[in-house]
């Protein structure tokens, strides 16, 4: 665990740069969150909890060649999902969300057909909407599982090609893993009554390598991509010292990836697929391949993307594991949204397990008044089976205010 | 055409005079074709330059008159045919970032793709969905990109003044194989300086975006429209575009027009 104060040289260069002109573009929010449960959880009676996020981001741009981005995180709550230390975080593998984080902090060289990026950065592979395969270098905070957010990696980047190929290579030498529900909160979903102590995690040593090589035709994009390294999910290993005492311990499994994705606009709608088949050298991780088919289509002020998730097991391994990516498979997807006006818009997203024993939805309304203030409401409905990873989730439909002020 | 007028070896007279309007008809349909596409292609000619920068200012005023602001950098590099497009919101704050990506082709539709920040995802825009507006403005993702004078049959309608300066009206419709929401659209060219004051554009036979230019400038020895009042008559709202430091011929790299280089934040 890597926690640090953040250095002068980063506010020097963002005030610095600031007196540019220009060069320099900021970007940021405050944002407060209100989100109710009317239900309590097994081992989580709170029903309410209050958010606050602070995010700032710079960007300087010093000449043709170089370019620098950097971006800060501060967090505050009142249900302990935060950790209350005054730290700083860069590498993002606490288990609570980080008071003061390093959001990202990184520098861009391009030259010709050759980009390169370093620093803490975000990296998103793959085509499709609601699940991504493919998309192997972005860990997420799963916190609250169903209200995800994409956490940055420290990588080294390069992109070589032109508009039409491009070949794009990640080297990360820091594993990031994703963050997970915390084991005393709701979205944990574990029986009360039982003193779950959490070990201190095993992350992977050695580096994460993937390579993706990208065309753009006249009539189609597609990709094929390979990814070496750990999961970013973790499996768990449960010890019982003594009677209704557990403790638990977090481990990443060694993951091969090979993936392709492709997007096909037709003449009625858009046709998106995205596959991935998975190996791995530890033992206890399952083999298996992920794949999306959705169909997309934009109509007025109105979008529509629909598919199907599905999952083939080829060797079962896992036996305790956390896996959304693979909990949101053998299910039907759906995303709509509506611009109501220039200020105004609504969305619903939902997942329905094709056995029938899990279903989320959500719909959100978000309106902005004047330049800077946007509101959202926004309900979140789960239902189904204990068994199902969706319908395990049932108790935890919820609301959502939150009012942002962005600058 | 030639070897019609000059068929039949001794034809009647009213078979002749029928003959003769027939070919003078097409001789003067073909002529003012031809008239009308050199009229659009010299209008495109005299608007030419390397590369062009400006700074844009909109506002969007919905059928109950509000007001929404909005602001973005606009580069292009080259012109009609091959030229390549980057817009990207600098305001308002929440929108900051989003940014379009247009390359457009002489022989086809332009490809687009979008940039959200918000959710770290480029998404190309397919032709499907060209209709669509915006973010939020009365321009179309199809109204962003450039007509190449290549892609349209016209004609010649007539001439008509536009706030008092006589101009060429002229059809345009897309060749086969051209992909567009419009049916047809039509354009008024200034005589004195062939610069398109307004467009008008159709489905079918239904007026659906009118385009009018305005506040015209000669910027660096280029006649540009300073204001572009995009109306949608369909949802009787209008989006005023007002260009601001208008450059030309700015140094740019042709690797800052790729789906790379949208993804970085400015």
């Amino acid at each position: 665990m890597t926690r640090r104060v953040l250095g002068p040289g980063f506010w020097a260069l963002a005030f610095a740069a600031g007196a540019l002109g220009q060069s320099f573009t900021e970007r940021g929010f405050l944002e407060t969150d209100f989100i109710g449960y009317p239900q309590t959880a097994p081992n989580d009676s709170g029903q309410a909890i209050g958010e606050a996020l602070f995010r700032y981001e710079a960007f300087y741009k010093l000449d043709s060649d170089w370019q620098f981005a950097g971006g800060i995180d501060a967090r505050a709550d009142t249900h302990e999902q935060v950790d209350r230390a005054w730290e700083l975080s860069w590498d993002d593998r606490e288990s609570r969300r980080p008071s003061f984080e390093v959001r990202q902090l990184n520098a861009t060289y391009s030259k010709k057909k050759l980009t390169l990026v370093l620093g803490k950065q975000f990296i998103r592979w793959g085509k499709a909407d609601i699940l991504n395969p493919t998309d192997r270098f972005a860990p997420q905070d799963y916190l609250s599982v169903v209200d995800s957010d994409f956490l940055a990696i420290s990588a080294a980047r390069a992109t070589y090609g032109g508009q039409s190929n491009t070949i794009d290579l990640v080297w990360a030498p820091l594993f990031t893993p994703s963050r997970i529900p915390l084991l005393d909160q709701r979205w944990s979903n574990l029986p009360s009554g039982i003193a779950l102590t959490e070990l201190p995690p095993s992350f992977p040593g050695g580096s994460q390598f993937g390579a993706r090589w990208n065309h753009i035709g006249s009539v189609a994009e597609y990709s094929l991509s390979f990814y070496d390294g750990h999961n970013n999910l973790p499996l768990f290993n449960f010890q019982e010292p003594q009677p209704l005492t557990v403790d638990v311990e977090r481990y990443y499994p060694q993951m091969r990836m090979y993936g392709g994705d492709a997007a096909i606009p037709l003449k009625g709608v858009t046709v998106k697929a995205e596959a991935a088949y998975f190996t791995s050298a530890t033992k206890t991780e399952d083999e298996y391949a992920l794949y999306v088919v959705q169909v997309e289509r934009q109509a007025g002020e109105w979008f529509f993307i629909g598919g199907y998730a599905g999952q083939v097991v080829t060797e079962h391994r896992s036996v305790f594991d956390f896996a959304p990516d693979r909990g949101l498979t053998s299910a039907f997807l759906g995303r709509a949204g509506c611009t109501i006006d220039t200020n105004r818009s609504v969305a619903l997203e939902t997942a329905v397990r094709q056995n029938g024993k899990g279903e989320w939805a959500k719909l959100e309304y978000s309106q902005a008044f004047g330049a800077h203030w946007r509101a959202t409401a926004a309900f979140t409905l789960i239902r189904g089976d204990e068994s199902d990873f969706l319908g395990q989730y049932r108790r935890n439909s919820h609301t959502m205010l939150a009012l942002r002020y962005s600058f | 055409m030639n070897k019609t007028c000059g068929a039949g070896s001794k034809p009647a007279a009213a078979s002749q005079a029928a003959l003769l309007l027939t070919c003078l008809f097409s001789l003067t349909t073909a002529l003012a074709a031809e008239d009308a596409r050199q009229i659009v292609a010299e209008s495109q000619r005299r608007g030419r330059a390397d590369s062009q920068r400006y700074e844009g200012s909109l506002g969007v005023i919905s059928a109950n008159n509000k007001v929404s602001k909005k602001h973005w950098q606009s580069d292009r590099l080259g012109s009609y045919g091959n030229s390549k497009a980057l817009i990207r919101f600098t305001e308002p704050a929440e929108v900051k970032g989003v940014a379009l990506l247009v390359v457009n082709h002489p022989e086809r539709s332009s490809d687009q793709w979008m940039w959200t920040p918000a959710i770290g995802r480029d998404r190309r825009i397919a032709q499907q969905d060209r209709s669509t507006r915006f973010f939020g403005t009365d321009f179309s993702f199809e109204d962003l990109e450039e007509r190449d004078v290549g892609q349209f049959d016209y004609s010649l309608q007539g001439e008509e003044a536009i706030d008092g300066a006589p101009c060429w009206r002229i059809e345009s419709k897309p060749k086969e194989g051209k992909s567009s929401q419009y049916t047809s659209s039509r354009v008024w060219i200034r005589k004195d300086n062939y610069v398109p004051v307004q467009y008008e554009n159709y489905v079918k036979d239904k007026l659906v975006r009118r385009l009018a230019e305005k506040d015209i400038q000669n910027i660096q020895g280029i006649w540009t429209a300073r204001q572009l009042e995009m109306t949608d008559l369909g949802r009787k709202s209008r989006t005023i575009l007002k260009l601001e430091n208008v450059r030309y011929n700015v140094p740019m790299k042709d690797a800052d027009f790729t789906v790379q280089a949208l993804r970085r934040q400015m």
